[in-house]
């Protein structure tokens, strides 16, 4: 860093550990965080996760963070900022990502001034966001858009890891007015690195359960982030999500939950040492994996006719909808073709077998007392 | 849509030109030579700007390759898939780099890879055409690591002899006998000669593969051979598409890759399921387990930590998919299936721009992904900046039902890998859904229904 010829600074971004994206999906789910409030409030979480996203800033200053809201009814960026639709900006400029009416920061001298940054339009946004919501947003859906967060968050990854070093350029004008000196290695280091080499991962802060209506696009978005390897770490805060742990797994990040009021007290502490090294430091690391049974994976799937979570469904053939009994009328749902069920369907494994019983039942049944006669040989 | 016209007339150009090569002596012009005679279209830069219009142009062939009909078609998604390499004389050519043999492995080891990637519950097997003979490279299986070792291992054995379509077909179709009726038989060839020397009669083999209901697709290498395109066009039902010949290099592998997304069922094929009438499977969903100390596997026996638990047995199976050994339940991971479903449920295209709309809805940034669109300021006069044909004029793509604009790089993001739209996702008020409903329009999209549901 200090050094001032060019050549040891091109050796030196060469051999540095690559930039890292780091996108934070907070679920700001009301309803699982009223729960969660005698253990763990909202802002202390949220404190927590400030320090956590400095520590990532801190690391390497080409890394960059996202961050997310999925909540109740929309899933919203806190940060960048995004522009408020139907505001015209007069200049039409980039930087307004961090310019809104929030942005005329008190300068604090004693703060560096990226953290100040992401902190204060995190905590404006999120209470634009909270103070937005309305009633009956609230009572209509007591779950959370995860989906669509990580679907924002995967195009938003993408348009960073495969763009060229001007998009990210753009994207990190967020800190061009406030610290001329962060930008200038931002830039070098996304112009030396190669497309791509940058590593990026997600991290999910999840509160809710599953919304089964939402399986299918979660597990596009799940495939997706393992075409793109980027891991999706999942921390749950409080219920567990079944869909979120399949998310985990598939692409090969931490899932950890903390439910006692024990491990809530130690947020900052979970969030530090198991989802702050990125993916290149973790191939040199034991990974966390949970208390007790924490490998196991629930694979269970979502049907299509009521939503439920089942371990045993019927599939139809042809368009592999899952469906948690046999369709009534013998049509499927979703492709409409005509269903009979299989040979080995739940019909000819049953009838079968009661005849055999019902024969040795009619056998046994002439001797009388049945509780004296099985006792016999024993 | 002067573009989508275009697209037509090509098409029509291609048919025509298999029509001829498989009739009619007559022969109109090839879509390769039709590539090779057109010239850019850069005569649209009448301020002198060519930057805007390469970029254009190129966000217009990205977007050309989006532009497909979303139609929900009923596809075969549990295939048994063949693959058979032409393993003669001819792969030495060195027409394709570094030569036709090489980059066929290559490409056969990528085709394998994206098709489980496509097709999780599918089969495949690898045949060679070598010495007059057809050769088993690999046996049917769902392990692509399988496959891909044995294509590998092909390197070191050196193309010789004349292929054999007929001994090929004849291999393909015994090897496909088996396989159960509601799932695709298919056969794939990857033809670099430019003859078959066969044993026999080879249109006997092609009415038995008629019979067998098995599907041939054909990728030449060289040249258009009648054969082949009788071959193909008598066992997909009168369908030509499936006969292509390799132009180059990047147009080789985007046909091998074409093949990789499910075929659709046509009426005939429907007809049959009816009569098969095997339609409903049942399955179970295991969650895995791991395990302090190792127990036996029900399927083989082995000592194991950790495995599948059978969703209705408990018995212990380590590898998935696989049928149940205690019950005759077959056990596979619901993100399998899952990695299909945006086939059933593609994304609607996502419609053009026009300067106006994007002043309407006065859109900065992407919704996806927040890079900001050029602005709309160089005034009203109508000299806003021209782009290509087949590109949004403001740069800006829009998704109709959830009203958000979107860059070029996100609709092919979301077109291409996500399946999702991220606007519909992050928003439960969808104002093309309140829209189409407030009119009674009953037409719905398959994402719009998830949400909705």
């Amino acid at each position: 860093m200090n050094a001032v010829d060019a050549t040891s600074r091109s050796i030196e971004a060469d051999t540095g550990a690559p930039p890292s994206l780091l996108t934070v999906i907070l679920d700001t789910n009301p309803h699982a965080w009223n729960l969660l409030a005698p253990s763990l409030p909202l802002h202390k979480a949220l404190a927590s996760l400030l320090v956590f996203l400095n520590a990532h800033l801190a690391i390497n200053p080409a890394n960059q963070v996202a961050v997310l809201a999925s909540h109740v009814e929309r899933a919203e960026w806190l940060y960048p900022t995004p522009p408020s639709r139907g505001h015209q900006q007069v200049n039409g400029d980039v930087d307004m990502a961090n310019g809104g009416p929030v942005q005329q920061p008190p300068d604090e001298a004693n703060k560096y001034r990226p953290f100040a940054a992401v902190e204060r339009a995190i905590t404006s946004n999120l209470q634009n966001l909270l103070a937005t919501t309305t009633k009956a947003a609230l009572s209509s859906t007591p779950t959370t858009m995860t989906a669509g967060a990580l679907t924002l968050a995967l195009s938003h990854t993408s348009k960073l890891t495969t763009a060229g070093p001007t998009s990210t350029q753009t994207a990190q004008s967020s800190f061009n007015y406030s610290d001329p000196s962060s930008n200038t290695s931002d830039s070098r280091a996304a112009g030396s690195s190669a497309p791509g080499s940058s590593t990026s991962r997600i991290l999910i802060l999840s509160t809710s359960p599953d919304n089964s209506a939402q399986y299918i696009p979660t597990m596009n978005a799940i495939f997706a982030a393992q075409r793109l390897s980027i891991p999706i770490d999942v921390l749950t805060l409080a219920s567990s999500s079944t869909f979120l742990q399949q998310a985990a797994d598939a692409t090969g990040g931490i899932h950890l939950s903390s439910t006692t009021p024990t491990s809530h007290a130690g947020l900052l502490q979970t969030l530090m040492l198991a989802f702050l090294p990125d993916p290149t430091a973790r191939q040199s690391l034991i990974l966390p994996s949970g208390e007790g049974a924490g490998k196991s994976v629930d694979f269970r799937a979502a049907c299509f006719c009521h939503r439920r979570i089942v371990d045993v469904g019927f599939v139809c053939s042809i368009c592999l909808s899952i469906f948690c009994e046999p369709v009534p009328d013998g049509t499927c749902l979703t492709c409409g073709s005509h269903l009979a069920l299989a040979s080995y369907g739940r019909k000819p494994a049953v009838v079968p077998r009661k005849k055999k019983k019902r024969k040795r039942v009619v056998g046994e049944g002439e001797t009388p007392g049945s509780a004296g006669g099985t006792p016999a040989p024993g | 849509m002067a573009d989508s016209e275009n697209e037509y007339s090509d098409d029509e150009i291609v048919t025509g030109k298999g029509r001829a090569a498989a009739s009619k002596p007559k022969r109109a012009h090839a879509r390769w030579e039709n590539l090779a005679t057109k010239t850019h279209d850069l005569g649209d830069a009448a301020d002198g700007n060519i930057e805007g219009v390469l970029g254009g142009i190129e966000e217009a062939n990205k977007r050309r390759r989006l532009l497909k009909d979303t139609t929900p078609l009923q596809r075969g998604i549990i295939r048994h898939t063949l693959l058979v390499l032409d393993l003669s004389i001819a792969m030495n050519e060195k027409d394709l780099r570094p030569t036709r043999y090489l980059l066929t492995i290559t490409n056969a080891v990528n085709f394998i890879r994206e098709y489980f990637e496509q097709n999780p519950i599918s089969q495949l097997g690898i045949l060679g055409m070598r010495e007059g003979i057809a050769t088993r490279v690999s046996d049917m299986s769902g392990n692509p690591n399988d496959h891909i070792t044995a294509v590998r291992n092909l390197r070191s054995l050196e193309p010789k002899g004349n292929p054999s379509l007929q001994n090929a077909l004849e291999m393909a179709r015994a090897a496909l006998y088996h396989t159960p009726s509601h799932g695709t038989r298919e056969v794939v060839i990857i033809l670099g000669a430019l003859l078959t020397s066969d044993p026999g009669d080879i249109h006997d083999t092609i009415k038995a593969c008629i019979k067998d209901r098995v599907r041939v697709s054909i990728i030449g290498l060289a040249a258009q051979m009648h054969i082949c395109a009788e071959i193909c066009r008598k066992t997909n039902a009168g369908d030509e598409s499936c006969y292509n010949v390799a132009v180059d290099e990047v147009h080789y592998r985007e046909l091998l890759m074409g093949i990789t997304t499910p075929p659709v069922m046509r009426a005939t094929d429907t007809e049959m399921q009816k009569r098969n009438q095997a339609a409903l499977l049942m399955m179970g969903f295991p969650s895995r387990v791991t395990e302090d100390k190792a127990t036996l596997c029900a399927c083989h026996g082995q000592l194991t930590r950790g495995g599948y638990l059978c969703s209705r047995c408990r018995a212990k199976v380590c590898n998935l998919p696989a049928t149940c050994p205690t019950r005759d339940l077959t056990l596979i991971l619901s993100t399998h299936l899952a990695r299909s479903y945006h086939h059933l449920f593609p994304l609607r295209n996502w419609v053009e721009v026009s300067w106006q709309r994007a002043r309407e809805q006065n859109s900065t940034q992407c919704f996806g992904c927040l890079a900001p669109f050029p602005p709309a300021h160089e005034g009203a006069d109508g000299s806003l900046p021209k782009r290509a044909e087949g590109a949004s004029e403001s740069s800006r793509y829009e998704c109709e039902t959830c009203q958000n604009h979107f860059c070029i790089d996100c609709d092919v993001f979301c077109h291409e890998v996500v399946h999702n739209c991220p606007g519909c996702q992050s928003s439960a008020h969808l104002p093309g859904v309140e829209v189409e409903e407030a009119n009674g329009n009953g037409h719905v999209d398959g994402e719009a229904m998830e949400t909705g549901a």
